[in-house]
């Protein structure tokens, strides 16, 4: 390492945080990356480097000297997108290019069908480390599924992986054969065989869809899982108000008006669902080595995927390629359909730094069953919607992750970007 | 004087005439039985009467092993057990990574419980995946487990003609064609001086004691995979010292001979016979290797891997001419013997080794290779000395070494 004179990194830092802070409050066509980019080079300029690289932790020599935290590297299988998949709702008329689907009426009622097939595929899930995995239609987390509270969901279940799979459904089902599971219907389906699975969209909240083909650790850790989400129809609401409270007292029609706006603004169907920003994300985890623990640990898959892709340790970061921050708008109220596939572990969790937000667990209510927590904590196949608000907040980095230490430090730790 | 005479006498030794005095008057073959006799009357007494049922504290451990494990298709696992333990044993569930799994077991009488040393296969239809390790455990009656892991598994190749006629192949390759090629250089060896032809000697026992070495490695790195009842470490010790002590006496009778005036017993080929038949059960448990690798199915036998055995293999030629290049040269038909024991054990334990393999086998032959190795080493250095040589002389010391040496380097492209 060359010998630096601090005095003049110091001022440098000074010298190009004000730039950066300057170019967030003005400029709003500079992309962020750009200026970070820009960061970088003028950084290594002045202890004399003439590198270009964007990493910030190899930029600034007084770097930490305890060491960076972090997967070295960035993703370099683009196949899947997890910012993509954030908002990727397969809702019967729009979707995913991978998941064939149409809406339709049939007998009174809305039919949102979809086309799932399984694979066996593999998925990256940490820079340069690939995960063998069995996906519905090549992804993991499955196709995000959506629909209304009394919709039929109807999905057309091809396998063509070499071992034998079924989808199950955290739903209020009320056929035994739809159940998706080995001793049931048509049980387990092997490979080329399909079948389709029918259920009614209830109750309103988010849901989990596995599969349920035996070893169960073995069928959902490598990757077949994935969320319903079942939007509260708000005329029911509004009918049937009790149905959607933990709550015994009178219903006051205030109270009621209420409820039927948080069930709008749930609906996607809805023009008060649109000023809200939806996100769905799946906790998982993977073990590679076959020792029956898990190795990686992210949501939606990546390890790091809403990450920095550098940092100093002293405050400075950059976005990577691949590993970057969710950036949200601040004004924007932002929902989060989270749900826990992990396997091996009995409990994971969501914390939110210098935040506070409402839990709907399963989303079956529409008041919350915990209201201003930073943390929550979910089983596998729980899952419930978090809504948070950035509106006091100022711009800057936020950081969420899972409160077991170990998760975190093994992929589990993500940011907003609050712009 | 006469009593001092005596007294010095008994001092140096019984005399006959006490030797054969018999208590009571005893005739000889009673004093020889009555021990037995006793013995079997106390065993009696302690079987009916059980003395000591008030001493017994708690049971003794059940102990179970899983020698190995097959995967005849990729729906099948095949778990081979052995009960090492005092008490019967019975099986009641299986844990196929820690879930509760179906299965059978299969050649212990029908039921799933064991008797003392009996051994059987439990059958579980799994579909398990190429490459991703399986746990699987036995849950005992009293709840004990015993955990294996089965790493990376692949599918068995399990019998067929033509996996014998690979195999075959495979120890032509790496066991016949090398020794015969290392052979040829008899010619050579017979036109060396005496000093140069016992450094040749020397670099023989070099390669053997390597041999040796590498062998009785393996065989206590097996043996603990032998099931607990089996005593595998002292199996182990016992095939050592029985292979070293037969093939000792067999040569010690072989002197008796020569002394009697048998001029055949004298020759060196005597010694070449024996080099081939150390070299050869080496070859045995190297064949074995193979096999068991491929019933295991774990081989990868590249090129790489052949040509590593075959110059490996090569050294081990001219080790076994050596010791004729003195004297008349013996005929062909001997050349062509010692080169088939030698060689040719490769593949008899490639068949073994796919066919009936079990740690107990593989470990039980490394040893008596190692034996009969160490024997050889002996009669080379004899033969030395025997010729006006000096055996630790500078020269020898070196071409000692080099056999060592010339091993270690290719033994390092053969790790099965």
């Amino acid at each position: 390492m060359p010998s630096i004179d601090y005095d003049s990194a110091a001022n440098v830092t000074e010298r190009l945080e004000q730039r950066l802070v300057e170019s967030l409050t003005g400029e709003a066509n500079v992309s962020r990356r750009t200026v970070l980019g820009g960061f970088g080079v003028a950084g290594s300029a002045a202890v004399g480097l003439g590198s270009s690289r964007t990493s910030a932790s190899s930029d600034h020599e007084d770097e930490d000297e305890h060491g960076n935290f972090g997967a070295v590297g960035e993703y370099r299988d683009l196949d899947f997108d997890p910012h993509e998949f954030l908002t990727a709702f397969n809702i019967g008329d729009s979707g995913q290019d991978n998941v064939p689907q149409q809406v339709y009426e049939e007998d009174g009622r809305t039919v949102r069908e979809f086309e799932f097939t399984a694979v066996d595929t593999t998925i990256t899930i940490a820079p340069g480390v690939e995960f063998q995995a069995w996906a519905f239609n090549g992804q993991v987390p499955g196709p995000t599924i959506r629909a209304v509270e009394g919709d039929l969901i109807r999905v057309k279940f091809t396998n063509l992986g070499r071992h034998a799979h079924t989808i199950h459904p955290h739903l209020k089902n009320l056929n035994p054969r739809m159940d998706g599971i080995p001793q049931n219907g048509p049980g387990v389906l092997n490979t080329g065989e399909s079948f389709t699975y029918e259920w009614i969209a209830q109750p309103a909240g988010t849901h989990f869809y596995h599969c349920h083909s035996l070893p169960l650790k073995e069928h959902i850790h490598r990757g077949l899982y994935g969320t319903i989400i079942v939007d509260p129809d708000p005329e029911r609401v509004s009918e049937n108000p009790r149905d959607y409270v933990n709550y015994p007292g009178p219903i006051t029609d205030n109270f009621q008006d209420q409820l039927v706006e948080e069930a709008r603004s749930r609906n996607h169907e809805y023009a008060e669902n649109d000023a809200v920003n939806e996100m769905v994300m799946v906790m998982n985890s993977f073990d590679t080595n076959f020792d029956g623990g898990n190795e990686v640990y992210a949501v939606n898959t990546r390890a790091f995927g809403y990450g920095v892709g550098g940092t100093d340790g002293n405050g400075n970061w950059t976005a990577g390629e691949t590993k970057r921050p969710i950036q949200i708008d601040k004004n924007e109220r932002q929902r989060v359909y989270l749900s826990n596939s992990t396997e091996f572990d009995l409990i994971n969790s969501f914390h939110t730094h210098s935040q506070f937000f409402d839990y709907y667990d399963h989303g079956t209510t529409l008041t919350p069953t915990l209201k201003n927590v930073d943390t929550i904590m979910q089983c596998q196949a729980q899952r419930g919607i978090l809504e948070i608000d950035y509106s006091d907040h100022d711009p800057g980095l936020y950081m969420f992750h899972a409160h077991q230490s170990e998760f975190a430090e093994l992929g589990w730790m993500s940011f907003f970007e609050v712009v | 004087m006469a009593d001092k005479t005596q007294n010095s006498t008994t001092d140096s030794g019984v005399p006959a005439e006490n030797e054969v005095t018999q208590p009571l008057g005893l005739p000889r073959w009673v004093s020889a039985l009555l021990p037995i006799v006793l013995l079997v009357l106390v065993l009696g007494v302690f079987a009916f009467t059980s003395p000591l049922a008030g001493v017994q504290s708690g049971e003794p451990l059940p102990d179970v092993t899983v020698t190995h494990t097959t995967l005849p298709s990729d729906e099948t696992v095949v778990l081979h057990v052995t009960n090492n333990g005092p008490e019967s044993v019975t099986i009641s569930q299986i844990l196929v990574d820690e879930a509760y799994w179906d299965f059978q077991v299969e050649g212990a009488g029908g039921d799933q419980t064991l008797a003392p040393m009996e051994s059987a296969q439990i059958v579980i239809p799994y579909h398990w995946n190429p490459g991703w390790d399986l746990e699987v455990a036995l849950v005992l009656s009293d709840g004990a487990t015993f955990h294996n892991t089965i790493v990376a598994p692949s599918q068995s190749p399990g019998f067929s003609l033509s996996l014998l006629g690979t195999l075959a192949v495979i120890g032509l390759f790496v066991g016949v064609i090398p020794v015969a090629l290392g052979m040829l250089w008899f010619p050579y060896i017979k036109t060396m001086s005496d000093r140069w032809l016992h450094a040749v000697l020397l670099f023989a026992a070099g390669v053997l004691g390597f041999l040796a070495f590498d062998a009785g490695f393996e065989a206590f790195e097996l043996a603990e995979r032998v099931p607990g009842a089996f005593e595998g470490n002292l199996l182990v010790v016992f095939g050592i010292f029985g292979a070293l002590l037969l093939v000792q006496a067999i040569s010690a009778w072989r002197e008796g001979r020569v002394d009697a005036g048998d001029s055949r017993a004298s020759s060196g080929l005597w010694i070449a016979y024996l080099v081939a038949v150390g070299i050869g059960l080496h070859n045995l448990a190297e064949g074995l290797a193979i096999g068991s690798s491929f019933a295991l199915g774990r081989v990868s036998l590249g090129a790489f891997l052949v040509i590593g055995f075959m110059l490996h293999n090569v050294t081990e030629g001219p080790a076994v001419v050596a010791p004729v290049a003195r004297g008349k040269r013996p005929s062909l038909k001997h050349f062509v013997a010692l080169g088939v024991i030698a060689g040719a054990p490769v593949i008899l334990g490639g068949w073994i080794g796919s066919l009936a393999y079990s740690p107990t086998i593989g470990a039980f032959f490394l040893a008596i290779g190692v034996g009969a190795i160490l024997q050889v080493n002996w009669e080379i250095a004899r033969m030395v000395r025997d010729a006006g040589g000096r055996v630790a002389s500078a020269t020898n010391l070196l071409a000692f070494l080099l056999g060592l040496s010339v091993m270690y380097v290719t033994d390092l492209f053969v790790a099965l």
